[in-house]
């Protein structure tokens, strides 16, 4: 090929770009060669390097792969495992492939790749390094401011981490008061109770005699009242409630309201009731259908139904899914029993079954633009919304006397409103539940607060007289409504305590860095879709009303570097939903960009201070120092 | 607890019911498929006894216009039928039928029977499939023989050959010339039927078909054509593609010890999730089989497009009691159409091949660049990810030539167009491809949306230039954009029109490095009957669908590929891969199996069915490597870029809902394992290209079976899981999941090298082998020269100045011979003369370039390239040096590695820079 002759044509070339630089150009015997490996090409006979064979001085880049790794070629494309050096002065060095050496593109900003004369690189190292140049410098910039923010954050993360810390230790005393408290209010309550029971049979049995008297006497007849007069006269009045209400309009938000309440206390099981009245009324809610229009206006037995309804939805979805896994014949057939669809796409229109075939391929959209399936849709999602919700719920679930606590509901319902509010830097606070009206149990310094307490329960057990028979109404009525007060007090308070617990189990980086985050959350909008990543929590992809879960908080990966979530909601076809979440050196917490690469895995970059870490700036310094050195004065007039 | 029925309000069962048929749709759907009882052609023509059918009878023989004539009447006195009740007894053809023979050069008889002119309709004839020059190379029958009693007429059909037609009943026989038995036969069976067309009566007679709700009203009620076809001397038959099947040779689907089985289905359709092993129909479809055996080769061809269903019957079918031996008989059966039949004499299985492209034409010259990889998914989102998968392969020292954009990136499925958020700047995006010299492919299907701002849409239902339905309106159909029309590319205007499309004014954001994709062209019609067009449907010139079904993918193909010839004003060689195909499709482009998945099966399953499309014409064919769904595990993945990279069309391809899986995902190791995988296919691209123009010269296939190499040895016959590429190269797949050790069959007559590390196996037995995961089993033939390119680039782009390796295997003699062809890798000058094509011979340690071509042609392409290095395998010790002529000039011999990867040892003698120019004469000796 003559490759000495083009070399060194080409290196007359290469001097009329360099007139300066001259002092570097690469011989046939250093081309390619980085500086730190010169001396090995020292010798008459050299080696390669992976010990297989000896090769000349002569062989040397003589456009022949004698060593299968490539030392004899540095400098050409003969070896294919080689590796070529471009000195790119003013800029970085470059190794590249051999494959890239005179393969007609321009790949050393130095032009020094392509010297068989076939096409002519400018050198653009000057110009290339100066805009990288540029950009390493404004980065090292950002790197030194991000390291004060991080510092002060560490600070701030610091004093937070403190206060949760007292609070929780605060938190675990009162809780130990107002358990002793509520103990005692409940004892109270308790002999009131069993003295009213005494009071009531007395009463009765003495009626009883009456009446039996009476009876004897006149003849005549009078039933007895019944004990479950309570129950039968509320149920009409919330059945008519429920009846009011479109179920599946507000999967969405009860599900929510749903979470909020059981994440709140464990204790106390007595849900029984609510249970009874659904199940007594099965039959009513089955009839009355769905077809009312009414909004409910947050009613506390819509959880009730709510729950009902997911049960009924995870029960078909569960029985079709063991029942009948198999071909369309089968499900066709269970539809038949339905008596929905006589056949399994005969039924369908022929824009149904045009996109029901369609959806075998792009499993999705098969409902697309028809409103009656749309609408099917629609409620699968919410479905799986509420059985996503429910799952997290069920682990507390015990505790349905929540429902009934209409500032409770309130105050969550306010804290999601807020969520919905949208934060103009994208960031705002995760934690709703932390919002709720905690100020009023855990304002600092509450130990007057606690007395108080201790002072009115006493007051109440003081002045309630056991043996004043029969038991003053009033009084009664006083110790009941404290031992609700204060129950619901403690549940409070152990809910919080059981928060700051699961908050500070969790790993916040080396230096708690990342603790803040753990009430934040940051947004992005990408067309027609919102993403929220709340670290420590939950990501999710909001459209309009449709919220899509991208997964579960998992862990820090790469050591701090990257946020994972996983087993968020499935796909069809494909693995549950998961984002990674890459972190870098930003002044603000933003999230950046966000992306599906593959089907269902998502990832994104968050720029955060917390990752501006000074050891980096040294390295990026070095850098810089590298690039700037080499580049002949004579340039810098250029 | 209640049972969820009982309250479960109606809009939870539809939830139910959706949630349902979304997530059972996940297999092959059996039911949505006719079989062939579902079939009423089919189920009577199989229901068939030989000879059970009132006979035909050839009257009136005569030579005209050079061919042979007759017309077929019913045998007098008809034959009684043994079973009385069979309602076909009285089914009498009510007019005569027209038969036809005819010969062309080189050994292929042409068998026509239609109806009189009286019929009430014209019967379909496949049109534009045969050469249009056929006709030149008929000859001209000079005499009609006919033995005594003139019960049979005999002609000329090629040397050593003659055809027979004997009178009564009436058969077409194929002999050697004085010998009694049959190379091949028609209707010796007696099974020949033919439904002639009816008008209908006033009785309210319904012709009309019903299937899963689909009505087809076959207006010209049932006209079907049934035969059978004998392969004297076969052991096995093979080809009629597309089935998946594991096996190459066609399984018996009738008969003893056959499990019941359907026939071979013809009738193109997009089966969703298909299976490794069917006989059931896919997306493509020639009515091509061959036969091969100890004795002769032979073939048959029948020129239909309606849908066909084919039985191999086993030996036995007919309950005989003595089951013919040496003989496959098969029984093939159309629902329309004429018959239209050429007849293949061999009598070597690569004249088999060579007479069949002699009619349906040979393999279009593909660009280099389409020979090298390519690199899919469904779908590269948007410019960016297209610019980020682009630079991981540079980051990667992958190789590849071409990145290719699916349906999503278009405006709303409206071909022609982009989604102009996703990719804003088309030009720009091809132009950066470009400038690394890589290509882009973009899809473009038949469905038109139905969109009046569509501007192809719009000109197409002005021109009426769409399919229409029974009614006569638009033919509406669903696919991607919903609700579409069908361009009637049958009609020569309408694929005018379309071709027209593809100028670069035409296709806004279309540059001369894009080229093209058509799929869905079986057609797919989501809401059709089988997921595809109505049969009723009516082409140009009042055809119905079901007459020309099979071939309009084929006729799509064909107005594209010519589209893109215009758009490079006939200098720049098309680029489209097609899914839907017909007998012909080769002069056309690529194609490939479709949407396979990502298992082993599968993987099975590519060689077989890329062998039988190399047979049967289409040797420009691949597999999706990786499987279209689901997902491989990386050792599925890396055992596929291993044998993929021998496909002829070497495509990765991927589902949309699969995880990412471009060769560098699956960490540091697989990523090593994939690229040298891509590097051995870029190695061999020399070897590639110049077999396929050998395939554009003979028709014969890049991808071979073994038995057409070897086709004495009977060992080969049914290999699917070996294969040659060229005459030179044997590779053998890796199938199975962690498999330690594989037994391969070399075949006889010589030995083999072993590609990696230069071992000599002998030829003739099963070599165990063990496997190793870095590469699947290739050798190259002693007495064979393979040209190599053994310095990677970016892409095939690239390497056009790089120097060459030859590798040398002797045979036992010391004589190898190998072919290197060199054009401009693009236009069309190589058929005014411009190329290089060269023949290198070893003999008596002599080394020799001879120009092989033709010696009066014009036409200059020359190149500068060398040949770096010579590697000869088999060459006993002692070489010191080589010397060049003309010129005298002396080159170093010494020990080097067969390949140039770390770890490789030094097992061959090795020329070192001889540094001959491939474009001139010389020799070379070794001392």
């Amino acid at each position: 090929m003559g490759a000495c002759l083009r070399i060194s044509l080409t290196i007359s070339c290469l001097l009329l770009i360099w007139i300066s630089a001259s002092a570097s150009i690469p011989s046939r015997e250093s081309l390619g060669i980085a500086p730190q490996d010169l001396s090995y090409y020292k010798s008459d006979v050299i080696k390669c390097k992976d010990g297989s064979k000896k090769f000349t001085k002569e062989q040397l880049n003589d456009e022949f792969c004698d060593c299968p790794d490539g030392t004899d070629e540095p400098g050409t494309s003969a070896c294919p495992q080689g590796k070529f050096y471009c000195p790119n002065v003013g800029h970085i060095p470059l190794t590249t492939f051999s494959s890239r050496v005179n393969d007609g593109i321009c790949d050393c900003c130095d032009g020094s790749d392509e010297y068989n004369g076939n096409v002519s690189c400018p050198n653009t190292c000057w110009e290339a390094g100066k805009v990288a140049r540029e950009k390493l410098q404004k980065k090292i910039a950002t790197f030194q401011n991000g390291v004060t923010i991080r510092k002060q954050e560490v600070e701030k993360a610091k004093q937070a981490f403190a206060k949760d810390e007292a609070e929780l230790s605060k938190l675990r005393s009162e809780e130990k008061i107002l358990k002793e408290l509520v103990q005692k209010l409940k004892e109270q309550k308790e002999r009131i109770e069993k003295a009213e029971e005494e009071e009531r049979k007395k009463r009765e049995e003495e009626e009883r005699r009456l009446k039996e008297a009476e009876r004897k006497a006149n003849e005549s007849k009078n039933a007895p009242e019944e004990s479950s007069h309570d129950i039968t006269d509320q149920a009409p009045e919330k059945l008519s409630e429920l009846h009011n209400q479109d179920a599946m309009e507000d999967h969405h938000d009860s599900a929510v309201e749903d979470k909020n309440d059981y994440t709140t206390g464990t204790e106390i099981s007595d849900n029984q009731v609510v249970g009874k009245v659904a199940n007594d009324h099965d039959d009513t809610i089955a009839k009355s259908g769905h077809e009312a229009d009414g909004r409910s206006d947050g009613s506390s037995f819509s959880h009730v139904e709510k729950q009902h309804v997911v049960e009924a939805q995870d029960n078909a979805v569960s029985k079709a899914n063991t029942d009948y896994p198999g071909t369309e014949e089968e499900l066709s057939s269970h539809v038949a029993e339905q008596g929905q669809v006589s056949d399994s796409t005969e039924g369908l229109s022929r824009e149904e079954l045009g996109r029901l075939v369609a959806s075998r391929w792009t499993r999705e959209n098969a409902a697309e633009g028809n409103d009656e399936v749309n609408m099917a849709k629609e409620g699968l999602e919410h479905d799986e919304d509420i059985r996503e919700e429910n799952h997290d719920g069920y682990i507390s679930d015990s505790d349905e006397d929540h429902k009934f606590e209409d500032d409770d509901l309130e105050d969550d319902q306010d804290a999601e409103f807020g969520e919905d509010h949208e934060e103009p830097t994208g960031a705002y606070s995760s934690d709703e539940d932390d919002k709720t009206d905690y100020s009023d149990l855990t304002v600092s310094g509450s130990s007057s607060w606690l007395d108080k307490i201790q002072q009115t329960v006493n007051n109440v057990l003081q002045a309630f007289n056991f043996f004043r028979r029969p038991v003053n109404i009033s009084e009664a009525a006083t110790v009941r409504k404290e031992y609700d007060d204060f129950s619901s007090e403690l549940s409070k308070i152990q809910s919080r305590i059981s928060r700051l617990n699961e908050k500070l189990k969790y790993d916040f980086g080396k230096d708690r860095e990342f603790y803040s985050f753990y009430d934040r959350c940051f947004e992005s909008k990408q067309n027609k879709y919102t993403y929220k990543v709340c670290p420590f929590k939950k990501a999710s992809q909001v459209e309009g009303h449709s919220s899509t879960q991208l997964g579960h908080w998992d862990k820090f990966d790469e050591s701090y570097r990257v946020m994972l979530f996983s087993n968020g909601d499935r796909c069809w076809n494909g693995p549950d939903r998961s984002l990674k979440v890459r972190l870098r050196c930003g002044l603000k917490n933003e999230l950046v960009d966000i992306d599906e690469p593959s089907r269902c895995e998502y990832v994104a970059i968050l720029s955060t201070p917390a990752l501006c870490l000074e050891e980096k700036i040294k390295e990026l310094q070095q850098k810089l120092e590298d690039m700037n050195t080499g580049q002949p004065s004579a340039h810098d007039e250029l | 607890m209640p049972s969820p029925a009982d309250r479960s309000p109606p809009i939870l069962l539809r939830v139910a019911v959706l949630f349902l048929l979304l997530s059972t749709a996940s297999a092959w759907k059996k039911d949505e498929f006719r079989n062939c009882d579902q079939s009423p052609f089919c189920k009577r023509a199989r229901g068939r006894k030989p000879h059970s059918i009132p006979s035909l009878s050839a009257a009136d023989v005569s030579l005209s216009d050079g061919a042979v004539s007759a017309r077929l009447l019913p045998s007098q006195p008809l034959r009684q039928n043994t079973a009385g009740d069979d309602p076909e007894a009285d089914r009498d053809p009510s007019r005569i039928l027209l038969l036809r023979l005819s010969v062309y050069q080189g050994g292929v008889l042409r068998l026509q029977i239609d109806e009189d002119p009286s019929a009430p309709r014209r019967r379909f004839q496949v049109p534009d499939v045969l050469l249009p020059d056929l006709d030149d190379h008929r000859l001209w029958l000079p005499r009609l023989s006919s033995p005594a009693a003139g019960s049979s007429s005999s002609f000329y059909l090629a040397d050593g050959f003659e055809a027979v037609l004997i009178h009564d009943p009436f058969e077409i026989q194929v002999r050697r010339k004085g010998s009694a038995e049959p190379v091949l036969s028609l209707n010796s069976l007696g099974l020949f039927d033919f439904e002639q067309l009816m008008v209908k009566k006033n009785d309210g007679e319904d012709w009309e078909e019903r299937f899963r709700g689909h009505t087809d009203t076959r207006p010209h009620g049932p006209q079907s054509i049934s035969f059978d076809v004998s392969f004297h001397g076969a052991d096995f038959v093979y080809g009629i593609p597309e089935h998946a099947s594991s096996s190459l040779a066609l399984r018996p689907t009738s008969g003893p010890d056959v499990e019941h089985s359907e026939p071979y289905r013809l009738f193109n359709l997009d089966v969703f999730e298909y299976l490794a092993d069917s006989p059931f129909g896919l997306y493509g479809s020639i009515p091509f089989m061959l036969s091969h055996g100890a004795r002769s080769s032979s073939g048959f061809f029948w020129l239909n497009a309606a849908e066909m269903q084919i039985d191999v019957l086993a030996p036995g079918w007919d309950d005989s009691a003595s089951p013919a031996k040496g003989r496959i008989d098969t029984l093939w059966m159309s629902e329309a159409g004429v018959v239209d039949a050429f007849f293949f004499v061999g009598p070597d299985p690569k004249d088999v091949l060579r007479q069949y492209i002699g009619i349906t034409g040979t393999p279009a010259m593909p660009q280099e660049f389409a020979v090298a990889y390519h690199q899919c998914r469904w779908n590269y989102r948007d410019e960016e990810d297209v610019a980020a998968v682009d630079a991981a392969f540079d980051e990667h020292d992958i190789p590849y030539d071409v990145l290719w954009l699916d349906i999503e990136h278009t405006d709303g499925k409206r071909y022609f167009t982009w989604d102009r958020v996703l990719f804003p700047n088309p030009k720009e995006m091809q132009g950066k491809l470009a400038a690394k010299g890589r290509h882009m492919v973009t899809i473009v299907d038949p469905h038109i949306k139905r969109d009046d701002s569509f501007y192809i849409y719009k000109e197409a239902s002005e021109k009426g230039y769409y399919v229409k339905d029974a009614m006569g309106k638009d033919f509406d159909g669903w696919c991607w954009p919903g609700s579409s029309s069908y361009p009637d590319v049958l009609n020569p205007e309408i694929r005018e029109w379309w071709a027209e499309k593809f100028s670069f004014q035409s296709y806004v954001g279309s540059t001369p490095s894009l080229y093209i994709w058509n799929d869905m062209n079986e057609p797919s019609v989501f809401n059709g009957p089988e997921i595809t067009m109505p049969r009723d449907a009516i082409h140009y010139g009042d055809v119905e669908h079901r007459e020309v079904h099979n071939a309009y993918g084929y006729y799509f193909h064909m107005a594209t590929s010519n589209g893109l010839l215009k758009r490079g004003n006939g200098m720049d060689r098309p680029f489209v891969l097609s899914r839907a195909f017909f007998a012909g499709s080769q002069r056309y482009g690529t194609v490939w199996t479709g949407d396979n998945s990502a298992n082993w099966d599968q993987l099975r399953a590519s060689v077989p069915m890329i062998l039988t499309l190399g047979l049967t014409g289409l040797s420009f064919s691949g597999a999706d490597v990786g499987g279209f769904f689901g997902n491989p595990e990386p050792e599925l993945l890396v055992r596929w870029y291993q044998l993929g990279a021998y496909y002829p069309f070497f495509r990765a391809h991927a589902h949309q809902d699969t995880k990412r899986r471009e060769p560098w995902l699956f960490g540091e190791h697989n990523t090593a394992l994939i690229r040298e995988a891509v590097h051995v296919r870029y190695s061999l691209l020399p070897y590639y290209y110049t077999l396929f123009r050998e395939a554009s010269v003979s028709g014969i296939p890049v991808m071979r079976p073994l038995w057409l190499e070897f086709p004495a040895d009977k060992e080969t016959y049914n290999t699917g899981e070996a294969f040659m590429v060229g005459p030179s190269l044997l590779v053998q797949g890796i199938y199975e999941k962690r498999q330690k050790s594989v037994s391969v069959y070399l075949p006889m007559g010589q030995s083999w090298y072993n590609m990696r590390n230069g071992a000599a196996y002998t030829g003739g037995i099963s070599h165990k082998l063990e496997v190793s995961e870095d590469s699947i089993p290739s050798f190259q033939k002693a007495g064979t020269i393979v040209p190599r390119k053994d310095r990677f680039r970016r892409s095939s782009t690239q390497m056009v100045n790089d120097p060459y390796t030859l590798v040398i295997a002797l045979n036992g003699s010391l004589a190898a011979e190998g072919e290197l062809y060199v054009d401009d890798g693009k236009s069309y000058d190589f058929e005014q003369g411009a190329y290089i094509h060269r023949r290198f011979i070893f003999a008596d340690c002599k080394l020799t370039s001879i120009d092989v071509r033709p010696a009066k042609i014009g036409g200059k392409f020359s190149s500068d390239c060398v040949i770096e290095r010579i590697i000869l395998l088999g060459l006993p010790s002692g070489a010191k040096k080589a010397v060049i002529e003309p010129g005298n000039r002396e080159a170093d011999v010494e020990l080097g590695p067969l390949t140039l990867r770390g770890g490789s040892s030094l097992v061959a003698v090795t020329v070192r820079k001889p540094n001959v120019r491939i474009a001139d004469d010389w020799t070379l000796r070794i001392l």
